[in-house]
């Protein structure tokens, strides 16, 4: 309840200074050539903003109004930052819209009184005295980025709820503000180009390479989609050989990934981790479906053809580019702390620790479904077994993040799946924990027979 | 350092490329040639832009499937094409241009070179030759005199001229391309054009017109400009490169999947990879768009992934074995497998019908790819050619002529002819 005062305080706070220096803006503001054409296509931006998306429009923002500290002034650049604020995401509640709006008039302001006491030139100077021209706009842009990352920091510590100020800053702040600072320089240039004599079509000059890297960028993101979805429908088709099984392995990436953000893992690390958890059992391919669907206890040829499915996978990807630590996850996901696992039978810390992390979250999910032979299991009492096997199978200090994971946020565990039947003796789950030798696991976790 | 001598001077590999390289050499020697005689003007600007030219070479990476791109060096080289007044009192000539642009690249590639590195000297020789011609129409077109005097006139003047040399440069640049691309992979020269003018559109235009953006940066405010602009410039380039290499990624991805019908024992090893290189060299016989190219390679790879989903391998993965409805039906099991990812709609179809007979498909059924058909050749000159089975060239190529019209699509059937004539071996 206090919070909720206090941000809507913050709110009419920053509205009110915002409208303050909008006044003082339009009062100093010089209408000219640059600020009218820079004015509309900030206004054809606004336009376009959901087509083009958030980061697209950040960067807009500062190119224009960086260019028209330098060519018109500090008033000129804020009035047309307020203009960029003029049409925002529909889903957004008003007051949200309000803040933002005010924000960057803020943001805008702040940049310009750096840019203005710290002499940046205006107009044709910029073309006498460039280095001032460079080290005052790049001191403007810091500026604008410091007080962008403060406000929303207040915002983000009176609103409960994801993102955290701190993570905030670890993953959106600090990772664009050199890309930011960068396109600062671009405005510079599009000043630099305006006065050559180019006048508006300097525009053009400035816009197309912005407008290819926006297009790799784009194209980047959706080449990584296009993977992510590839690697899930591959995963369905090898899982088609088991109906148990089905749905497994994306589960397994989903828990990698929430015990690797409990773990704060570095965002390359954190997506290498959830491809490992989706890919771990690709190997299952190679092996025959007689035997995956096999009714009853397996032999020891049997099953020695499942255990060869981890070498089977990392032969699979082992082309793909991964970081080195996926293919060791997948080949080490069934070895065991004590080093009763396999294929190489390492123990403790010696197991990667990708791989520790996929095993506990592997065993966790068999237990959590249904098998032909088992009902699931409820999620305390598996979280039960998994804590009875600390040191025996699994990374104790893994297994205690893993619980207070899933403790907070709960676990969706399988749907959909044919119910146990108990007059058909049929497959057997390799990850099955509650079984004797003839199924995964052999141990304490080999539950009520 | 052998190594990255051999891959980027394979003399019998590279056909015309050997023309480019001489060309490129020749002109690189008489331009340094004339320079000396004559002198540098404006060691300060020629040093910064080599030095950019250096670095841009040195930091080159590998975008499309086999081409090397230094966007850095080509807008570094560009510029320094097109410098005027007021800062720049003595604007480099043609000579002095393609000198500095030469040893500028030599000194680039070189570090590449010991490091072992990918590079390729008729790549950075297409520069050379493309520079020279936009310095050449610069020059034509704008004065050494002419200025950027901060009139409007001089400056659309300057601007329509640096246009112009960027524009000729892509131009000859895709003459090229496309000339190397008709010799490599015997495509129909103007449907190679046609792609690397596509090509020249996007990554070109941004090159050229980071070129212009230097060059009229530095003439207006001297050497402040080249960091200026290398900063923007190199956000560009981190772009592209992960773009390039989420691609590569995604692109492996796709090949190591399709691999899982060996693994399974549905398919002989090697056999998805066989298909696809027939199927690609089928596709540039007939000039396919380089994005039906990419969704070619990637149906013949995963046509048959679709037998994932059927119980038992058959032996030797010879699919040709099997009855032609079981084939179907594997078919449309792949393309739906393959629709799922929601990424490769296209791919999915031309799985969909690569089994149809081309009488019940493609004759009738204007909606089905001409992409089904080459999967189905291919596929079927695979089982009887590919290893083990072994069967000659001419012999299959018989056979297959056999089914024309009924069983295969005679364009296709017709391409095949060419390619196989042209040597193509597995």
């Amino acid at each position: 309840m206090n919070r909720r005062v206090l941000l809507q305080l913050v709110v009419v706070l920053t509205t009110t200074l915002a409208v303050v220096i909008l006044g003082f803006a339009a009062a100093h503001a010089r209408i000219d050539a640059p600020t009218v054409c820079l004015g509309l296509l900030m206004l054809a931006g606004t336009v376009l903003r959901p087509r083009v998306g958030q980061v697209y429009r950040t960067s807009l923002d500062y190119v224009l109004v960086i260019a028209l500290y330098l060519l018109s002034g500090v008033g000129s650049a804020v009035l047309v930052g307020a203009v960029g604020a003029l049409s925002q995401d529909r889903r957004h509640p008003l007051v949200k819209k309000v803040f933002n709006g005010a924000q960057s008039v803020i943001c805008a302001a702040a940049g310009g009184m750096v840019f203005h006491y710290t002499g940046g030139p205006i107009g044709d100077q910029v073309l006498l005295h460039p280095w001032d021209a460079i080290w005052t706009t790049t001191a403007a842009n810091a500026t604008w980025l410091v007080v962008n990352a403060l406000l929303l920091c207040v915002v983000l510590s009176l609103e409960p709820g994801d993102p955290t100020p701190a993570v905030f800053l670890r993953k959106v702040a600090l990772p664009t503000s050199p890309s930011l600072l960068g396109y600062g320089l671009l405005g510079l240039l599009l000043a630099v180009a305006w006065l050559s004599g180019l006048g508006f079509l300097s525009i053009l000059l400035i816009f197309i390479p912005l407008y290819v890297s926006r297009w790799a960028l784009s194209q980047y993101e959706a080449e990584r989609r296009a993977q992510a979805a590839t690697m899930r429908a591959f995963i369905q088709v090898i899982e088609t050989k088991d109906l148990y099984t089905r749905g497994h392995s994306e589960r397994v990436s989903e828990g990698v990934g929430m015990l690797g953000r409990q773990l704060g893992l570095t965002v390359d690390r954190q997506s290498a981790l959830e491809h490992a958890g989706l890919l771990h059992d690709v190997g299952k391919v190679g092996v025959p479906t007689s035997i995956i669907q096999k009714s009853g206890r397996l032999d020891d040829s049997e099953m020695d053809a499942i255990r060869l499915h981890p070498a089977r996978g990392v032969e699979l990807i082992g082309n793909i580019p991964f970081l080195e630590e996926v293919k060791s996850a997948v080949l080490h996901h069934h070895e065991k702390y004590d080093g009763s696992g396999y294929p190489a039978g390492l123990s403790g810390e010696n197991i990667p620790y990708f791989a520790r992390i996929i095993g506990i979250v592997d065993a966790f999910d068999c237990l959590t479904s249904t098998r032909s032979y088992r009902p699931a299991r409820g999620v305390e009492e598996t979280l039960a077994i998994l804590i009875q096997d600390r040191y025996t199978h699994f990374d104790p200090g893994l297994v205690d993040a893993f619980v207070d994971v899933i403790r907070r946020h709960g676990w969706k565990a399988a749907a959909d799946q044919p119910a146990p039947d108990g007059s058909v003796a049929a497959a057997i789950d390799h990850d099955d924990l509650s079984l004797g030798s003839g199924g995964g696991a052999t141990g304490s976790a080999a539950g009520p027979d | 350092m052998a190594n990255g001598l051999t891959e980027g001077l394979e003399l019998r590999r590279m056909g015309s490329g050997v023309v480019i390289l001489t060309a490129g050499a020749a002109l690189s020697l008489v331009a340094i040639i004339m320079t000396a005689r004559v002198g540098m003007s404006e060691w300060s600007y020629a040093v910064i832009f080599g030095a950019l030219i250096a670095i841009g070479e040195m930091v080159q990476f590998r975008v499309d499937r086999s081409r090397n791109r230094a966007p850095i060096a080509t807008s570094a080289a560009l510029g320094y094409a097109m410098l005027r007044g007021p800062s720049v009192a003595v604007p480099p000539d043609v000579a002095q241009i393609v000198a500095v642009t030469a040893v500028a690249t030599a000194a680039g590639i070189l570090p590449r070179a010991i490091a072992g590195l990918w590079w390729d000297a008729v790549v950075s020789c297409r520069r050379g030759v493309s520079v020279a011609c936009a310095a050449a129409v610069f020059g034509v077109l704008a004065p050494r005199d002419l200025a950027w005097t901060g009139r409007w006139q001089d400056a659309l003047w300057l601007a329509g001229a640096m246009m112009a040399a960027v524009l000729s440069a892509g131009s000859v640049d895709a003459l090229i391309g496309a000339g190397q691309a008709t010799e490599r992979y015997n495509r129909p020269f103007p449907a190679a054009l046609r792609d690397e003018l596509v090509v020249m559109g996007r990554i070109g235009l941004a090159m050229g017109i980071s070129g212009i953006l230097l060059a009229a940066g530095t003439s207006l405010l001297g050497l402040w400009a080249p960091p200026l602009v290398v900063v923007p410039l190199l956000l560009t380039q981190f772009a592209f490169r992960r773009f390039a290499s989420a691609q590569r990624t995604y692109r492996t991805t796709v090949r190591s999947m399709a691999r899982s019908t060996e693994i399974a024992g549905f398919s002989s090893p090697g056999q998805n990879a066989r298909t696809a290189q027939l199927a690609v060299a089928l596709g540039h016989d007939l000039g396919l768009t380089p994005s039906r190219m990419e969704a070619l390679e990637y149906a013949a790879l995963l046509s048959g992934v679709g037998q994932l989903a059927l119980a038992d391998p058959s032996p030797g993965g010879a699919s040709l074995l099997r009855t032609r409805q079981e084939r179907q039906r594997a078919a449309e099991i792949g393309a739906s497998v393959i629709e799922r990812s929601g990424a490769l709609d296209h791919v999915a179809e031309i799985v969909r019908h690569s089994n149809d007979t081309y009488r019940q498909g493609l004759a009738k059924n204007l909606d089905i790819p001409l992409e089904s058909g080459i999967v189905n050749v291919a596929l079927a000159y695979e089982q009887l050619v590919g290893e083990g089975t072994g069967q000659s060239p001419d012999k299959a190529m018989e056979s297959i002529g056999l089914g024309i019209g009924a069983e295969y699509d005679p364009v296709v059937v017709e391409s095949l002819r060419r390619v196989i004539g042209r040597g193509f071996r597995f």
